[in-house]
């Protein structure tokens, strides 16, 4: 399937004005994603993600390496006639209503006054601001402000969705609404591409992952890839949650002696072990010493963890800065 | 193609017409224009007789008719060609301070993403906000003089439609001070220091007006040689505001009529100028990285 937006060896190089320094935000990464796909592109601040989606929308041009949506190099602007975007922390005019500024946005993206107009009350009803349409943004939340933002977004109704950290500021009530949402508009085809920091979002909301560290891509792969332990070379470990009867402190100390970990933890054990044949040598032991089981639930290792073990083989500060 | 620009347009100057309603110093500016023009209607009280006045009443007061009696249109003409002259520098100051905030704002980090990520170009975004400057302020302007002369029309009778043309050549003059404050605008993104360099602009081109005598006065060549290079690249801002008053009097009414001026000494190398300064920015506006 053709994608609706692919970036392919992507570098960016800052120049920072006269201090001559340079900034490597991103070192050529690559990724596509296909229509109707919710794809994330996680990592901690500054590792790129901003920049990427800055770069698909030509608010700033690439370095080296080429972005594409709809088949459209992300520097003509017809490449956003079919694409909307939700800002970083973005702020509209604040003396515009919630109605006037979707009219101005929605004609500035090529509609006719008519079709805003018509388009506006429903809209506002799906980000559930309807009561809002004729208060002047400025007195808008953070979380009302974002719904505006994605309804803004939403006006020319779009083929590809961009959202730099969409959740930011939103409370858990809207953080659903906003993932439903989202949800919707992938049923109907749309492309969206998510950039957040926050993993429990991009767990909840994403169908693919692509993880990037200092410029780079890290992982990519869907959330099950990412979060079952082999996939990504990165020591991991099973875990279980196990219940069970008869652990005497030697016991522990045997299982100890095993090479996997074991703590006790509010009347239930977590059991970590390298694989599954080590899972049954430990079970076999703690068997053999009369100890009865009663519970053994494994622990998903979730994409924080995931997430975690990826971007700690580096420090999290900024990407390596050098002098020309 | 073209419906987008013309939407963008559209859109792009009922934000700025927005925005300026919005904004204290322009509700500020209309309210005391129209305070001034209250007053003026109604404390210029003209007693014309036969074409000449017989009497004036300015706040109720009579005032002194040296010589018996004035002809009333030398009065008006007088009235106008003053009015214009202060007209262009409070109007253009005016409307610099009240425009010169479109490119800052607009290149403010959470703000420019909303305008650029839509499928409008840069160039026409950016020209479409400067012909929403534009626009507000040939309101501002022809708000101040239509009245004026509507009220001085009504009053005594003369209408000077070259009064009128003067503003067009005040439009002339804020375009090019406004191409000039867009320019700095995108280079800086500081308002303060738009306005600060547009009215530098404006007076250090006035001054200039003496190249020849300032160019007398230097010891060095290459100093003369830039003063006078100055002088001609700048606008003629000075020439301007002589040249509404000139067009304002119809060439009467003057007692030292200025040199006639070559139009494309004035007009062409201003022209020049604010062409320059507006291809200039939206050549680096085009190129920015936001
Ligand atoms: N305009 C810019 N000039 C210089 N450096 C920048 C600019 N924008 C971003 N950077 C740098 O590029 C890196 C990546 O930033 P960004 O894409 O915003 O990261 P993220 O969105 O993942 O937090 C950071 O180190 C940031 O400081
Ligand atoms: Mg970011």
């Amino acid at each position: 399937m053709a994608s609706a937006l692919s970036v392919h060896a992507l570098e960016k190089v800052f120049r920072n004005g006269f201090s001559r320094r340079e900034i490597r935000a991103l070192s050529g990464i690559d990724f596509e994603v296909a229509p109707g796909e919710v794809f994330g592109l996680l990592g901690p601040n500054g590792a790129g993600k901003t920049t990427t989606v800055k770069i698909l929308l030509g608010l700033t041009f690439p370095t080296k390496g080429e972005a594409r949506i709809l088949g459209l190099s992300a520097r003509s602007p017809e490449s956003r006639r079919r694409t909307g975007y939700l800002p970083e922390g973005h702020r509209f005019p604040g003396y515009l209503t919630a109605r006037q500024t979707l009219s101005i946005f929605g004609r500035m993206a090529g509609l006719s006054r008519g079709e805003v107009e018509q388009r506006i009350p429903a809209l506002l009803s799906r980000v559930r601001l309807p009561e809002w349409a004729d208060v002047k943004v400025k007195k808008f939340s953070k979380g009302m402000t974002q719904r505006l933002g994605l309804a803004a977004a939403l006006i020319h109704k779009p083929e590809v969705l961009l959202l730099d950290e969409p959740t930011d500021g939103v409370d858990p009530v809207g953080r659903r609404e906003i993932r439903d949402l989202l949800r919707e508009e992938a049923a109907r085809g749309t492309a969206i591409l998510l950039n957040s920091h926050l993993l429990s979002e991009i767990e909840l909301t994403c169908d693919r992952v692509t993880v990037l560290r200092k410029g780079s891509v890290a992982a990519t792969g869907t959330i099950k890839d990412l979060t079952g332990a082999s996939a990504l070379g990165v020591s991991s470990q099973v875990r279980y949650r196990m219940v069970a009867y008869g652990m005497t402190p030697s016991l522990v100390g045997g299982i100890q002696q095993l090479d996997a970990s074991i703590a006790q933890t509010n009347g239930h054990f977590e059991l970590s072990v390298r694989d599954y044949a080590h899972l049954n040598q430990v079970i076999d032991r703690l068997r053999a010493e009369g100890a009865e089981l009663r519970e053994l639930t494994p622990l998903r290792s979730s994409l924080e963890d995931v997430f975690v073990d990826l971007v700690k083989t580096g420090d999290l500060d900024s990407p390596e800065v050098k002098p020309s | 193609m073209r419906a987008l620009w013309a939407r963008a347009l559209w859109a792009n100057v009922e934000e700025v017409f927005r925005e300026a309603a919005a904004r204290f110093t322009l509700v500020a500016y209309f309210a005391l224009s129209t305070v001034f023009i209250l007053l003026f209607a109604a404390a210029v009280n003209l007693d014309v007789v036969d074409g000449a006045l017989a009497g004036a009443k300015l706040f109720g007061k009579e005032i002194e008719m040296r010589g018996g009696k004035v002809e009333i249109d030398k009065l008006v003409l007088g009235f106008e060609m003053g009015f214009s002259a202060v007209l262009y520098l409070v109007g253009t100051f005016l409307a610099i301070f009240a425009t010169a905030h479109l490119v800052p704002r607009l290149q403010e980090k959470g703000t420019i993403d909303l305008y650029l990520s839509r499928p409008i170009g840069r160039v026409p975004l950016l020209l479409s906000r400067y012909a929403g400057g534009l626009l507000l302020a040939a309101f501002n302007v022809a708000y101040l003089m239509v009245s004026i002369w509507l009220i001085v029309g009504i009053k005594t009778g003369v209408w000077n439609e070259r009064f009128l043309f003067g503003g067009g050549i005040i439009l002339f003059a804020i375009a090019t001070l406004l191409a000039f404050a867009f320019l700095v605008g995108v280079v800086t993104s500081s308002t303060a220091v738009s306005i600060m360099t547009s009215y530098g602009l404006f007076f250090m081109a006035s001054i200039l007006t003496a190249h020849e005598k300032i160019a007398a006065a230097m010891s060095m060549d290459w100093g003369a040689s830039l003063v006078h290079a100055g002088y001609w690249v700048l606008p003629k801002t000075a020439q301007l505001g002589q040249a509404i008053v000139v067009l304002v009097s119809g060439g009467t009414g003057m007692h030292r009529p200025p040199p006639p001026v070559d139009p494309w000494a004035v007009y062409g190398t201003t022209g020049l100028f604010g062409l320059l300064a507006l291809t200039w920015a939206c050549w680096l506006f085009s190129r920015k990285d936001f």
